[in-house]
């Protein structure tokens, strides 16, 4: 991307306060056009696309202590029969 | 519940609040890419509605996992994820019956899991989204148009290990919102209504969250480059 200097700070400014309900657009971030000559936010906007996507990826890689499953067969044992079953 | 006695409170990040869910459901679709059906799932949960523990025991099998991650990275606590992981299954044996396939079983489960570490949350009368990070959001989270003199980025340069060290280290209000959206897959819409918000505030949330994540993201590349 060329880096013409067309951007004024304000611009930044103003880019990144809309950021959090441009994410939830279906748009695509990078055809903005603030983003054509501001290359510190398209960066910004590459990470933060990065990270959620990354985040996606994310696997459940943590099992619970055997405890938890005894200390829930002792509390079924305690319970009486029938539970929420009619509701 | 039954207190796990057998733990200590391994401390990973703090804990934060909560509320019941009653935000719309999410397209079949997008349940089904992040809730795949298991094999073998149907008849288990056939015959667990009728009572059968061994059946019981196969559904605690197939989603203990994910439903104890879940409570972990929400509350970033061992010893508080196991006790919710065992009273999100208490209350699973409950309701099981109820469950008429309107939506893949996990994502009714997943939902009743965050609904009870939302409700132990707001329990322990802790704020679903601080005040602090609502009101005085940091420095660090707000607009830069200055990253510095190295301009990194991200790109292909995090592991999933170093994400979830990243995501234990988020305030609980940041870590709340980026772990429902994000990684869970709610909306925006779906976790205004779980944590009593609104959705500007959820977005908010999840934008600073994901800033926050970048900065730590960026300093432990820069550190790794550095060393």
């Amino acid at each position: 991307m060329t880096s013409k200097q067309t951007h004024t700070p304000r611009d930044c400014d103003e880019f990144q306060r809309k950021l959090p309900d441009l994410f939830d657009s279906d748009q695509d971030l990078l055809d903005h056009a603030h983003l054509q000559t501001c290359r510190n936010c398209s960066a910004l906007v590459r990470d933060l696309e990065y990270i959620a996507a990354q985040a996606k990826l994310l696997l459940p890689i943590h099992d619970p202590s055997p405890a938890v499953w005894d200390n829930i067969q002792n509390a079924l044992a305690k319970q009486p029969k029938g539970g929420d079953r009619n509701s | 519940m039954t207190k796990n006695t057998l733990r200590t409170a391994e401390k990973m990040p703090s804990p934060t609040p909560s509320q019941p869910l009653t935000a719309e459901p999410r397209p079949v679709q997008q349940q089904q890419r992040r809730n795949p059906p298991i094999a073998g799932e149907l008849a288990a949960i056939a015959s667990a509605q009728q009572g059968d523990g061994a059946s019981f025991e196969i559904l605690y099998n197939m989603h203990k996992r994910r439903v104890y991650s879940l409570c972990l990275r929400m509350l970033g606590n061992v010893a508080e994820a196991e006790d919710l992981t065992q009273e999100a299954f208490l209350q699973l044996h409950r309701k099981i019956a109820t469950f008429r396939g309107d939506s893949a079983f996990s994502t009714w489960l997943h939902r009743m899991a965050v609904n009870v570490v939302l409700m132990h949350l707001r329990k322990k009368g802790l704020p679903l989204v601080s005040l602090e990070e609502t009101l005085e959001p940091s420095q660090e989270d707000g607009p830069r148009k200055d990253f510095g003199t190295r301009d990194l980025t991200l790109s292909g340069s995090i592991d999933r290990v170093t994400l979830e060290r990243a995501v234990e280290e988020l305030p609980p209000g940041y870590r709340m919102v980026f772990v429902l959206h994000d990684v869970e897959g709610y909306e925006h819409n779906e976790i205004a209504g779980m944590l009593q918000c609104s959705i500007g505030n959820s977005k908010s949330q999840l934008h600073k969250a994901r800033m926050r994540l970048r900065n730590l993201l960026r300093e432990d590349t820069i550190g790794k480059g550095d060393a």
